[in-house]
């Protein structure tokens, strides 16, 4: 049910990305880096071009940018952190019943803070290699895929 | 004042939760790393300053995510609510004390009050250094670091010092500007 | 009126409830040791520089930990044997700086003058990644340090060194709680759970000096 993850730095760089399951597309990492700087492009547009801004901020999340995209092939559900890190999960469209798509990003945020932000052989907005945090990513979505 | 004692409510809460490690090897482990700066700095005291404020801003940068990930803190909406989260909440949270909070008028400066200080426990100064190496500078860096991952830029001194005989540790934070998110520019319209 | 600063020699050291049972939180910790490591890291040229220094830097930490903790160990007797300083080190001297006893403490096989502490959730690593091209580094090698200015602080000098071992099948199936985590429990949303449980321990290796061993034999006979 879920198909892939990323993330893009501040810069509009992409750190992480891999697939969640074998229904995903498989994507050479050109297209990744294009996708990539591409979300991270829509979503100031998307802040820009809001007509109304959330009032006082509901969430955790700093700007009003993308949230949530639904279409007939996947859902996408966007979380950008208050320091302008944004983490993104792709879905088949029937997920979002089963699972919160939101709590899945602020639970893979908080791996990233410790697997990631705590080793001392990881460099910030590099791309990320940690085992620790790839292996704690794989055991979250096995968790959440074997809730139906 | 509602918003420093829910943030105080808040760290305390926090601070019970977080695995914890102990506090004297936090306190060895700093003093380590005080050395080794120390001798390969050869006695240049602003160097080795300098130095114990990047590493300060180093763990900056990287603890606000793990703060704003875990402490579900509400958005701060100005300087004062952030020195309370700052002080009452994240300070708890890290270091399990508990600071006070000054703001100063106009609101573009504040202090962080410690009567406890993990960093320097088991720390005398020898005569060369007692006025001039600032050994806890480290929380400059850190509160700088951490401030400007959320676009506060700021300016921050150890204005007080136990190791230099005085009875608390102050930490004065002041504003300097209040950078803004660069995506969106492209954007905007002219 | 502000107080008269106390002489650091006046405070008090040691006794129940004191100093000894403060805490940070086990990230402040870890965001300090992964400064150290990484200030190290900049500037050493191999990796076996980074081990030595990382075990340096441990050394005279070690040092002032025995102090401290037979300071406040009121029945403490001084040890003169090998078996009795290593149960030491692997108990009281973990207990105290690592939130627990190690996980166990062994002989080696083939080398009479070598024991092995292992330790399967060492608190220096508990965040690290040693990258693939890095080899065989263990980023504990701070504790490993430690251990050595305890040991030859005590009178036993040796060299410690820290080494990642894979674990086995079913090796630490009760150690599935991170180091000094308040209440474990494994519930989503509990901060310490979501880290992937380790795949490999820490075994710091001892290999005594040859008068030690030496000493200890002639208290035998």
């Amino acid at each position: 049910m879920f198909l892939h993850l990323f993330i893009v730095n501040k810069s509009g760089g992409l750190i992480h990305h891999r697939s969640l399951s074998s229904k995903a597309p498989k994507l050479g990492t050109n297209e990744w880096l294009r996708i990539g700087s591409t979300f991270h492009s829509l979503y100031a547009i998307a802040n820009e071009a809001s007509p109304v801004k959330l009032p006082g901020n509901k969430k955790n999340g700093a700007d009003d940018g993308i949230e949530e995209i639904q279409a007939d092939g996947m859902t996408l559900n966007c979380f950008q952190t208050r320091t302008g890190l944004k983490f993104v999960i792709t879905a088949e469209p029937n997920t979002t019943a089963a699972v919160d798509l939101g709590q899945i990003l602020r639970e893979i945020y908080m791996l990233y803070t410790d697997c990631c932000l705590k080793d001392p052989f990881y460099e910030l907005e590099m791309p990320i290699r940690c085992e620790l945090f790839t292996q704690g990513v794989e055991n979250l979505i096995q968790k959440y895929s074997r809730i139906r | 004042m509602s918003s420093k004692s829910s943030a105080a409510a808040n760290g305390q809460a926090l601070w019970a939760k977080v695995p914890k490690a102990n506090a004297e090897l936090f306190a060895l482990t700093y003093g380590a790393l005080v050395m080794e700066v120390v001798s390969d700095s050869d006695g240049n005291v602003d160097e080795i300053n300098e130095q114990l404020e990047k590493i300060g801003y180093s763990i900056g940068i990287r603890s606000v995510d793990e703060f704003l990930a875990k402490s579900n803190s509400p958005y701060c909406k100005n300087l004062e609510e952030t020195a309370n989260v700052l002080g009452k909440t994240a300070f708890k949270m890290f270091l399990g004390i508990n600071c006070d909070v000054q703001i100063y008028n106009p609101p573009t400066s504040f202090s962080l009050i410690l009567h406890d200080n993990p960093l320097s426990l088991f720390v005398e100064l020898p005569d060369n250094y007692k006025d001039t190496l600032q050994y806890t500078i480290l929380y400059c860096g850190v509160i700088r670091g951490a401030l400007e991952m959320l676009n506060y830029k700021v300016e921050c001194t150890l204005i007080k010092s136990t190791l230099r005989g005085d009875d608390v540790d102050e930490i004065k934070v002041d504003l300097k500007n209040i950078l803004q998110d660069g995506a969106g520019e492209d954007y905007q319209e002219e | 009126m502000s107080r008269t600063p106390v002489n650091i020699l006046d405070r008090p050291l040691g006794g129940r409830g004191s100093r000894a049972e403060t805490q940070v939180s086990l990230s402040a910790f870890s965001y300090l040791y992964s400064e150290l490591v990484q200030y190290h890291q900049n500037r050493v040229d191999s990796i076996s520089e980074l081990e030595r220094r990382l075990e340096s830097s441990g050394y005279d930490v070690g040092l002032k930990i025995l102090e401290l903790i037979t300071y406040r160990n009121r029945e403490y007797k001084r040890e003169i044997r090998l078996m009795n300083i290593l149960h030491f080190v692997s108990t009281q001297v973990w207990k105290a700086v690592f939130g627990k006893p190690a996980d166990s403490l062994e002989r080696s096989v083939e080398n009479t003058d070598e024991f092995m502490i292992i330790d399967y959730e060492p608190l220096t690593s508990t965040f690290c990644s040693v990258p693939a091209d890095f080899g065989q580094l263990s980023a504990d090698g701070y504790m490993s340090g430690i251990v050595a200015g305890v040991l030859d602080g005590a009178g036993f000098s040796a060299r410690v060194t820290a080494h990642s071992v894979a674990l086995e099948e079913g090796e630490a199936n009760n150690n599935n709680t991170n180091t000094s985590s308040s209440s474990g429990g494994a519930q989503s949303g509990n901060n310490g759970s979501l880290l992937p449980p380790r795949k490999e321990k820490a075994v710091f290796l001892v290999k005594f000096s040859p008068e030690v061993l030496e000493r200890d034999a002639a208290m035998d006979r």
